[in-house]
């Protein structure tokens, strides 16, 4: 029995830097504020919460999560790759080798174990990148109506859900919420990466579309559900860059290292999906308008004087309503209106930005997108006595209720 | 040729299938190896004048699992 010993000679330096120079740069990106409207999706704080939130899962429990294969390929083509650099550098020095002392040079240098690391991770940026993109386009075609959307995240929700509890190994059905990759893929990607050529690691980068973890895949989803190309080829960029360190630091630790400390990590990855999953299908609940969504249920408990406007004030005069919808939220969350009697709701924006612009009242199937700045006005049917109405942005982030008194 | 099942409870995704697999290419007298995480196991076509449970029990645990013969 022989075994093939894959140690790659990585230096820690070169790999410390990068990941650094990594770091930065991802967090500028996400950091990035425009002062213009050209790009809405960056103009929109909810898109870049959501692209934070994708950066930071990325850095914390996708990198850990999917650090053992991915990994263990990137590490197995470079030892390879080194290896070769090893036999056609004759120079001072000799390492024994299969039993035969032969002449190598006596330190490998830097760049050569820096560049594959850094094509393997361009081109897995550019793969998920694009990958992203894909999943979004296809999402539009299901975002037809709040409800498809709200659907959809309750799916994506349970796929999280299910995920994390498999995770925790509560019960092997969710072992199936793991989608295994075909047989022909894992061997192919496999025997990919026993190559030595530069080409080699772009391959491979791009082949680790076909190997996502159970975080990417969650990830995945996510992009799927955000309904804009532009929006999942972003979000899956950040997430894909927030891993990008991690492989940097897994380059010099060996394939077995790696697993350790994937078993180490899988209970925090699990309890941070299970957050993920939960927000996520809380926010769908709120799309749907139920009033068994986490935020409609404890809406009462935390709720300050502040919140509620009553139809003896000034904003609720002659069956009228007054909401302001600011970047933050809906203000007051709470509106109190006469039952039986129709009345029109005005919903002010003042320079308003956030995803709380696409208003949303799932029981009267009402949608709709606010301008930046000024009132639109909603005429809302005479509702029974003691009936609430549910309103929500298109994220499911902001909710808010008009009871019926 | 020999063919023979082993349990791998201690799997905990499906990379892990692709990690055992692996063990195609280092271990010799392996002719194939189909794992699954859905089902914790690992199905392993081998010579048997090269290669023993034992032996591959050995290699699994280098790759970090536990592999018991079913």
């Amino acid at each position: 029995m022989t075994y093939k010993k894959q140690n790659p000679s990585v230096d820690p330096v070169v790999i410390v830097m990068l990941g650094v120079l990594l770091v930065a740069i991802a967090i500028a990106l996400v950091a990035f504020q425009p002062q213009s409207n050209s790009i809405d999706v960056a103009a929109d704080s909810g898109a870049l919460t959501q692209l934070m939130v994708a950066f930071v899962t990325g850095i914390t429990t996708g990198g850990l999560s999917c650090l053992a294969v991915q990994g263990g390929l990137l590490a197995s083509s470079l030892a390879h790759q080194i290896e070769q650099d090893y036999l056609a550098r004759p120079a001072p020095g000799h390492l024994i080798r299969h039993g035969k002392k032969i002449k190598v040079a006596p330190e490998i240098p830097r760049a050569s174990s820096a560049i594959p690391i850094l094509l393997f991770l361009a081109a897995k940026l550019i793969a998920y990148t694009l990958l992203g993109a894909l999943l979004g386009w296809l999402g539009s075609f299901l975002t037809l109506s709040p409800l498809t959307r709200a659907l959809l995240m309750v799916a994506i929700g349970i796929f999280m859900i299910g995920n994390a509890l498999r995770m925790f190994n509560v019960h092997p059905i969710f072992r199936y919420f793991n989608i295994e990759p075909p047989k022909f893929i894992t061997r192919y990607i496999r025997r990919t990466a026993k190559g030595t050529d530069t080409a080699t690691p772009i391959f491979l980068g791009l082949l680790t579309v076909f190997i996502p973890c159970g975080v990417t895949q969650a990830m995945m989803a996510t992009a799927l559900g955000t309904g804009s190309a532009l929006m999942g080829a972003a979000l899956m960029l950040a997430f894909t860059l927030g891993t990008s360190p991690v492989f940097f630091v897994i380059a010099y630790l060996t394939t077995e290292l790696g697993a350790r400390l994937e078993k180490f990590f899988m209970r925090f990855v699990a309890v941070v999906v299970l957050i993920l999953g939960f927000v996520t299908l809380d926010g769908g609940l709120n799309l749907m308008g139920s009033p068994l969504s986490f935020q409609n249920l404890t809406r009462g408990w935390f709720a300050q004087p502040s919140d509620s406007v009553s139809v003896a004030s000034p904003s609720a005069v002659d069956g009228e309503l007054l909401l302001n919808v600011e970047n933050n939220g809906y203000f007051p969350a709470t509106l109190k209106a006469s039952a039986n009697k129709a009345l029109t709701l005005n919903l002010v924006t003042n320079d308003t930005r956030s995803c709380s612009r696409d208003f949303i009242i799932p029981a009267l199937d009402y949608y709709q997108l606010l301008p930046t700045t000024g009132t639109v006005q909603v005429t809302i049917p005479a509702q029974p006595a003691g009936s609430k109405l549910f309103f929500t942005c298109s994220m499911g982030m902001y909710t808010g209720q008009i009871v019926f008194e | 040729m020999k063919k023979q099942t082993f349990r791998v409870a201690d799997m905990f995704c499906s990379n892990c299938a692709m990690k055992l697999e692996s063990l195609e290419d280092s271990l010799d007298g392996v002719k194939e190896i189909n794992a699954s995480y859905h089902k914790l196991a690992m199905v392993v076509e081998y010579d048997e004048s090269k290669l023993t449970e034992e032996l591959i029990v050995d290699a699994v645990k280098r790759k970090g699992y536990t592999a018991v013969p079913a």
